[in-house]
């Protein structure tokens, strides 16, 4: 019986230091976690780090629509690929800018239940989505009909989040200019639910490249955060 | 003129009666469990030619919104790993524990029975969930946050007698390290499962570090349910197969004890160069490149375990699926070390040979295994044999064709991507040649699928009509060479 005891200490011990390394402590000290001051006279701005929280509403689309299945949010570093050197992957819209784009710290997830990292990159990259998305209602045609945008495009067309309706009166602030395939009958209109609003208040809310206080060549590189 | 029966008789008769009185004790159980797993198995490549094809064409099947992508795929995976896996795993677990333990399942048989029946209900109402949008977007955790509770309270109704056989059977000597890999999947599923879902859904707010305990629970899953489930299996059939003792205890032991050590510790290098701390991807690189070890000490077991018994891969389903799956426990673990390590990993990250990775760990590997046992243990709880040495051959050819064309297309679709993600020319670029370079290998995926599907649709049938009672009467089992039959060995009498 001793040997039976061994063998289920065995496993208990080989299996319970990874946990309690690699997932307890981590858990425990990451609750710990809080958003950072920027120091004004080192950082040369005010706040906290990170400033802006994601729209969680609309996180709650994106992860219920499954979009991690192809879009990562995560800027890897330099060393080991070419993510921060792609046009307009970060606030710098420069067609060459003089910095590459930081990589993520866990401080740039802060607040978020989940953070959706990512699966595949069958389309690009989201973590700074939000510094190069165009206007609202270029994304909303986006996201109805994707190939009105790109005929090449393998991104799934999600109507759902859409209502076609009967046009009355005046046309729709809010009714997508559609035009060719995918527009509607003459006479019905498109216009976004709630839920796409949320997504795409999501989707421009992820900026994932605020400076890292203390860090002088993010400071140096970021110009003066922009209003969007 | 009578005979009398020697004691040598009398034993093998005792034996007989032995082993008879177990397989009845488990019968109701591991069958529920095979034929709904296969059930689920042929759901779950339906789904996986039809995710595919929707990365080729998104409006495949209009934009029906519970049939996009995002949903479809995960929901594919879920129904292959608790559909099928996971439940499959358990009953083949069940009836190599009680056999190699010898011990009958006494009692809270009905129970296992209502384990089964919600462990199904719930894998349906998550994979139904999946569809209808409750996704929760946590890799292979998609399934709506209430249904963990079930399915791990499932799991432990069937764990828990396990156990029991295996405490009263143990001892040191002798040969029982199909049973260690069993108790061990047996133990480190629950452990691996609730860690997973309480951190990712009861504790608030996890961020990035959601995704890297998300990463791990995946590695977990596969190195420490799967593989153990797969190669105790493996360890059972290819000596009882083949008549032969496995060629070194040392080797099993070090195979198993090193697979103990190194595979908690793997997962995070899924997101290396990434928000998490760099020692946890690290750590998890390293350990998923030295997994290596156990997966080459187990092979080379294998190897000198059937070494100069190769012809009974040909006659014998069990043994034909079971070294096949064992040939792909290397290549799992080469693929798990080529997307480990930092130099060749960067490339591979983010990319479809992560997908390749997973389906030959779950269907090369795992099922293959599983099919093996399948067709041993089947015919001793059914009371019948197989029907069709032909569907046996097309079940086993068109998955191998199947799962090959997966595995390769996968690797080379994975270093076509992260080529075109990490080329300098394609630095102000859109997506547009990176999408049309990977459809071909969509293509192929779809079609690998099909003829998965199409080997699964046969093996469910050929199982339906074996656990009606409908199979071949005959003592002499269904081997795939009849040249062969006129010697039977041991194994099969």
């Amino acid at each position: 019986m001793s040997n039976f005891r061994t063998f289920i200490l065995g496993l208990v011990a080989s299996f319970g230091l990874p946990w309690l390394c690699l997932i307890v402590i981590p858990v425990l000290k990451y609750q710990a976690l809080q958003p950072v001051a920027y120091d004004k006279d080192a950082d040369g701005i005010e706040g906290y780090y990170p400033p802006a929280p994601i729209n969680g509403q609309g996180q709650i689309v994106y992860l219920r629509e499954g979009c991690s299945q192809c879009h990562t949010q995560m800027i890897r570093p330099t060393q080991i690929a070419l993510d921060g050197w792609h046009k307009g992957w970060g606030q710098d819209q420069e067609a060459r800018p003089a910095a590459p784009v930081r990589s993520n710290t866990l401080y740039d997830y802060l607040g978020e239940h989940y953070a959706p990292l990512g699966i595949v990159r069958a389309g690009p990259d989201l973590a700074n989505y939000g510094w190069r998305a165009p206007e609202r209602a270029v994304i909303h045609q986006k996201l109805f009909a994707p190939r009105s945008q790109h005929d090449w495009s393998n991104m799934p067309a999600f109507k759902n989040l859409y209502i076609v309706r009967k046009a009355q009166g005046p046309v729709s602030a809010k009714a997508l200019k559609l035009t060719g395939k995918s527009a509607p009958e003459t006479g019905y209109e498109v216009v976004p639910t709630a839920e796409a609003e949320a997504l795409v208040d999501y989707l421009l809310s992820l900026k994932k490249d605020y400076p890292v206080p203390g860090v002088s060549a993010a400071v140096a590189a970021a110009p003066a955060p922009a209003k969007k | 003129m009578q005979t009398i029966p020697t004691s040598a008789d009398l034993d093998l008769q005792a034996d007989n009666l032995r082993r008879a009185a177990i397989d009845k004790s488990v019968k109701g159980p591991v069958l529920f469990l095979f034929l709904n797993g296969a059930f689920w198995l042929m759901a779950s490549t339906i789904l996986g030619v039809l995710a595919a094809i929707k990365l080729v064409s998104p409006s495949f099947l209009g934009d029906c919104q519970y049939l996009q992508f995002g949903r479809l795929q995960p929901t594919h995976l879920n129904a292959l790993i608790y559909g099928w896996g996971i439940q499959a795993g358990l009953g083949v677990m069940l009836w190599i524990m009680a056999r190699r333990s010898g011990q009958e399942l006494k009692s809270g048989k009905s129970l296992l029975y209502v384990a089964g029946v919600f462990w199904n209900i719930a894998v349906t109402l998550g994979l139904l969930g999946i569809l209808l949008g409750g996704s929760t977007s946590m890799q292979w955790l998609e399934m709506p946050r209430w249904v963990w509770p079930i399915l791990l309270g499932s799991f432990l109704v069937f764990a828990w007698p396990m156990a029991v056989m295996f405490g009263k059977a143990f001892r040191p000597e002798g040969f029982m390290v199909s049973t260690w890999y069993i108790l061990g999947a047996c133990f480190w599923f629950p452990w691996i499962f609730l860690t997973a879902n309480v951190c990712l859904h009861c504790i608030p707010s996890l961020g990035a570090l959601g995704a890297g305990i998300n990463a791990w629970y995946v590695h977990g899953l596969i190195l420490l349910f799967f593989t153990p489930v797969a190669v105790g299996s493996s360890y059972y059939f290819i000596p009882k197969i083949t008549g032969r003792p496995i060629a070194s205890a040392e080797l099993a032991k070090l195979g198993f004890w090193a697979l103990a050590v190194l595979a908690g510790w793997t997962g995070m290098q899924t997101y290396m160069g990434g928000p998490l701390p760099s020692w946890m991807p690290s750590v998890g690189a390293l350990t998923g490149t030295l997994l290596l070890i156990p997966v080459g000490v187990v092979g080379l077991n294998h190897h000198l375990t059937t070494l100069g018994s190769h012809n009974l891969v040909a006659t014998s389903p069990t043994l034909r699926f079971t070294f096949l799956g064992s040939l792909f426990y290397p290549v799992t673990g080469v693929l798990l070390a080529l997307l480990s390590n930092y130099s060749t990993g960067v490339n591979l990250q983010f990319t479809h040979a992560g997908y390749g990775f997973q389906i030959v760990a779950i269907y090369g590997f795992f099922s293959m295994c599983v099919f093996g046992a399948i067709y041993y243990i089947v015919p001793r709880l059914a009371g019948c044999e197989w029907l069709s040495v032909r569907l046996i051959r097309n079940h086993f050819w068109f998955s191998t064709y199947g799962i090959g064309s997966i595995v390769v297309t996968s690797i080379v679709a994975g270093l076509q991507q992260g080529g075109d993600l990490n080329n300098p020319e394609m630095w102000d670029q859109d997506f547009m040649q990176l999408a049309l370079n990977s459809r071909p290998y969509m293509v192929a995926r779809a079609i690998s699928w099909a003829l998965i599907t199409w080997s699964n649709v046969w093996f469910l049938i050929h199982l339906m009509l074996m656990v009606a009672g409908l199979g071949r009467r005959s003592s002499a089992p269904t081997l795939l060479h009849s040249a062969h039959d006129d010697t039977p060995h041991a194994a099969h009498a």
